[in-house]
């Protein structure tokens, strides 16, 4: 039947639509402010990698002739405390830093959105339950939390990444159900359900990707303040064991310095705002990519 | 002689995202001390913007005028600063503004009265006390019942139509020349948006004032306009007085959105005739006349020249058309369109003549409470009845429509149907099984046997998802098709069948135009091939030209697969071409049911009636002779329902005894049953 109604296409389709994937892709590539992020981010992880064939010294190399030096060529960045060389330190921290980042956050946003998107979505006393722990853990510092979780564990790297991942949870189940509250009363989800769809493929399909673009900036500043935790525990003696490097804990060892050695702590302290500023960038261009209504904008 | 409001060739554009959009290109218009001007033209028409622009109320950037004239007692008030003292004085004070939602109009934490005297104290220099009295004299005016106490009220202490009332009044209060009406009823019931039609007018007729409408609704405008402006894509295609522009339209435009609505006096078997495609995309607007891509007229000398001016057809009447077909060439064109629609349809069904079959659907004594809790502890306290007792059946192949003004509980006898809710009592046999005790686990395999059409064509469609993958979902979740080859086959069967082109299928939905949304809509509604749909309101949100399309297609799609539809709807008009039988609902309760004839010829309950009389017909010459008795007040809250019959507050025929009980839905005949113990 020649359908009379059927319409005319408002714009041109004569041009080939890109699939999903590669426009995905070119909205990524852009923007010049991802380039920028994402080239960081690739050197980070270069040095992190590469970390003994980069770095000029050994970060555990003593040297007590020179110690607390200034700047000059045989140490670009001076040396520490103990004459051990700065740059090298730093980019054998890269290793330390960006992994407590990633794996805290990554434990505590993929708990926090699980937890979050079943109490917001299933309700009920489910959702009191969750919720009722989540204030309770929230109730306490999370500092303090994740240094008593830590010392039960036994306080090593890997126990300072788990306790800080749980420390962050309930910041990501709380923002994650206040999302899946507006989303799920949306048409489209109420749709999914009368189409028959199980709960479990309504909250991954319809809900899940539509409560994201809040969390995606939660994540990218969370990962800067798991990095700078690492440096309180370590202070307190958890996570990197002394002579170990990481970033959190070299500002730390900096700070009585500041008058006579800056870069002690300076220099680390950039080194994590470049990892914060990039994870930024490239999360909010992932934000965007993600969401078909921006994608066509960029 | 110099008009009151004389608008010269004003030009409005946006720039957004680096696109210029001419959002008003070149309109002008007049207004005249006293009369009644209505512009009338769909979302995107420009209508709203032109209006703004005289007062210079349009964000800028990125809006800008970039030419005309607003001359208004003698200045041209786009001379005027925006911020400037003059132009203050004009705003608000010589030429009043009523908005469409009166929910955000008014400051929710100032009392009304102390609103009203604001504007009073600046534009009239009134002392406080004079202020305070001159308020409560305005909302007597605006029939608030009351006034010397209500004007302590705040906002949310009043209804809907209510707080319409006091903007009306807060427009009024400085006894401007010109009262500009923005889609000021649209919002609202039809009762209550009688009942502010009649008295905007009555106001403005007993003050002199200039009252200019701007609607989209051909409807309220017959009764009301003594002259009409037709806009569309940012320019006027045709004015002239209202009887002319009913009787004698001249512009293809202006008949295709007469042809598109249905009325309440059609013939029941009418085709609308929509409008084809799409109104411009106003960034890349033609110089040619811009209705000429949809235009069923047009000749060579359209594509050539550029856009047609507005040349007199008659005594003050112009149209902006190289053709202007005359009524012969109309109708013949028309009658053209149906036939070719009806052979097609005929072709495409062979079963003609709608036959209804079993029993689908049976609802029984229908119940859904949501409780009301109070306090820490939850504690139920009562319950909002939103459908109280609730039967009726829908047989196969039917269109039941259900209808009733806001808060009636149509909606949620619907969702109490789909089993989106848990109903509170009773029985929803549905394929001869109650469906409404069913849990969620077993309920899920019928879910494939029904769906709904969604009100919000935007709000639902998950924007994250293509529109194939949302039209296949149900295909998917169901597990209905085989292979992958088979399930692109089917979505491509669906897109067609909906009028849209395959190939669209990639796209997301904020790229299709609100009617395509809605088609995806349906699509996915027919992807698991169910049997009944529920329409949620589904066309009221779209425009009048392409409402047409969506009704018809509906038709189309009902004859060709046999589909029984549960139509809700406000608009009287539209439920009454489309239903075989109509459901009439008033506070949770059916007052009425019976077959369209019965109904719309014969009504019994008192609250059909007055509904019916509330629909306005878009032709002035029925309307003027049409005695329109509106029912007054205000539909009270569920939560408070009087006593007995729920309408025993407001109905004409009322007495002691309807307060007492509550009146069964009794047989009258003929499959016509009445809720009324006046009626026998």
């Amino acid at each position: 039947m020649e359908m009379q109604t059927t319409l005319e296409e408002p714009v041109s389709t004569a041009v080939a639509r890109p699939r999903r994937g590669r426009k995905f892709i070119q909205v990524f590539l852009d923007r010049k402010a991802i380039l920028v992020g994402s080239l960081i981010l690739l050197v980070m992880v270069v040095l992190a990698v590469f970390a003994p064939y980069i770095a000029p010294y050994s970060p555990y190399q003593q040297d007590l002739d020179h110690t607390l030096a200034p700047p000059s060529w045989q140490h670009l960045l001076g040396t520490d405390l103990f004459g051990r060389d700065e740059l090298s330190r730093i980019i054998f921290g890269t290793r330390a830093s960006l992994m407590v980042g990633v794996v805290s956050v990554a434990i505590a946003g993929g708990v926090g959105i699980a937890l979050g998107l079943m109490a917001g979505y299933l309700g009920g006393i489910i959702d009191s339950l969750i919720m009722r722990i989540m204030d309770a853990l929230m109730a306490i510092p999370p500092i303090i939390l994740a240094l008593s979780i830590g010392s039960a564990l036994g306080g090593g790297l890997k126990d300072v990444m788990i306790s800080l991942g749980i420390a962050l949870i309930p910041i990501y189940a709380r923002l994650m159900r206040g999302q899946v509250l507006s989303v799920r009363e949306a048409d489209y989800v109420i749709a999914g359900e009368l189409s028959g769809s199980s709960n479990l493929r309504n909250m991954l399909v319809h809900v899940l990707p539509n409560c994201v673009s809040p969390l995606i900036v939660l994540i990218t500043l969370n990962l800067g303040v798991a990095i700078l935790a690492e440096a309180a525990l370590s202070f307190l003696g958890l996570g990197m064991a002394p002579p170990g490097a990481a970033w959190g804990s070299m500002i730390n060892d900096g700070y009585p310095y500041m008058r006579t050695n800056p870069l002690l702590s300076f220099a680390p302290g950039v080194a994590v705002m470049l990892v914060v500023v990039a994870f930024n960038l490239v999360g909010d261009a992932l934000r965007d990519a993600l969401d078909p209504k921006l994608r066509g904008s960029v | 002689m110099s008009h009151l409001l004389e608008v010269k060739n004003l030009k409005v554009q946006f720039k957004l995202d680096g696109r210029t959009v001419k959002a008003v290109d070149g309109v002008s218009f007049h207004v005249d001390a006293g009369e009644i001007v209505a512009i009338v033209g769909e979302s995107g028409s420009g209508k709203s913007v032109t209006q703004y622009s005289i007062l210079q109320l349009i964000p800028a950037p990125p809006g800008e005028i970039v030419e005309g004239e607003v001359l208004f007692e003698g200045t041209d008030l786009l001379k005027l600063d925006p911020r400037s003292q003059e132009l203050r004085d004009v705003r608000g004070g010589k030429i009043g503004i009523i908005f469409q939602e009166p929910m955000t109009s008014l400051n929710p934490v100032m009392t009304v009265g102390r609103q009203l005297e604001e504007s009073l104290i600046l534009h009239l220099k009134l002392s406080r006390s004079q202020a305070r009295e001159r308020a409560i004299e305005l909302l007597r005016r605006v029939g608030i019942p009351d006034a010397e106490h209500r004007v302590n009220y705040y906002p949310h202490q009043f209804s809907g139509g209510m707080r319409q009332r006091i903007m009306i009044a807060m427009a009024m209060s400085c006894e401007p020349k010109i009262l500009i009406a923005d889609e000021a009823t649209t919002a609202l019931d039809v009762t209550t948006q009688a009942q502010l039609l009649e008295l905007l007018r009555d106001i403005v007729r007993s003050t002199n004032t200039a009252l200019v409408l701007v609607t989209h609704n051909l409807g309220v405008v017959a009764r009301f306009a003594d002259r009409i402006y037709v806009m569309y894509a940012g320019g006027i295609v045709e004015s002239g007085t209202c009887k002319d522009i009913f009787a004698n339209p001249r512009h293809p435009y202006t008949v295709g959105l007469l042809r598109a609505i249905p009325r309440l006096d059609d013939p029941k078997d009418r085709k609308l005739v929509p409008i084809d495609g799409l109104p411009p995309d106003l960034s890349q607007k033609p110089t040619t006349c811009a209705f000429m891509p949809r235009c069923v007229y047009r000749t060579a000398r359209c594509a050539q020249e550029p856009a047609p001016p507005l040349t007199p057809v008659g005594p003050g009447h112009e149209a902006a058309c190289y053709v202007l077909p005359s009524a012969e060439e109309f109708s013949a064109a028309a009658n053209a369109a149906t036939a070719a629609s009806e052979t097609s349809a005929a072709l495409a069904a062979p079963v003609q003549q709608k036959q209804t079959g079993e029993t689908i659907l049976e609802v029984r004594n229908l119940k859904m409470y949501f409780p009301v809790t109070k306090g820490l502890l939850k504690r139920k306290v009562s319950d909002i009845k939103a459908v109280d007792d609730v039967s009726f059946d829908i047989r196969r192949g039917e269109t039941i429509g259900l209808v009733g003004e806001s808060g009636c509980g149509k909606t949620t006898v619907a969702r109490a149907i789909l089993r989106m809710y848990d109903p509170t009592d009773g029985q929803i046999v549905f394929r001869g099984q109650d469906i409404a005790k069913l849990p969620k686990k077993d309920l899920r395999p019928l879910r494939r046997h029904m769906a709904l059409v969604f009100q919000d064509s935007y709000s639902s469609l998950d924007p994250r998802l293509t529109a194939a993958n949302i039209v296949g979902e149900p295909l998917k979740v169901n597990r209905l098709v085989a292979s992958r080859a088979e399930y692109d086959r089917r979505i491509d069967e669906l897109f067609e069948l909906v009028g849209l082109r395959p190939e669209l299928k990639h796209r997301y939905p904020h790229e299709f135009s609100g009617g395509q949304r809605q088609r995806l809509g349906i699509a996915r509604a027919l992807a698991s091939n169910p049997d009944f749909i529920v329409c949620d309101e589904a066309i009221s949100a779209l425009d009048v030209s392409i409402q047409a399309q969506i009704i018809n297609l509906l038709e189309e799609l009902q004859a060709k697969l046999g589909l029984t539809y549960l139509f809700i709807a406000h608009d009287l008009s539209v439920v009454r071409h489309i239903s075989d039988r109509v459901v009439v609902m008033y506070l949770g309760r059916v007052v009425e049911i019976a077959d369209w004839k019965s109904l719309y010829e014969n009504p019994k309950h008192p609250y059909t009636q007055a509904l019916l009389a509330a629909v306005p017909i878009p032709d002035p010459f029925v309307e003027e002779q049409r005695e329109r008795i509106i029912i007054q007040g205000d539909i009270p809250s569920v939560m408070n329902k009087p006593p007995g019959c729920s309408f025993s507050n407001r109905c004409p025929l009322a007495t002691k005894e309807c307060t007492e009980q509550v009146p069964p839905l009794t047989h009258v005949g003929d499959g016509h049953s009445v809720a009324c113990i006046k009626v026998s």
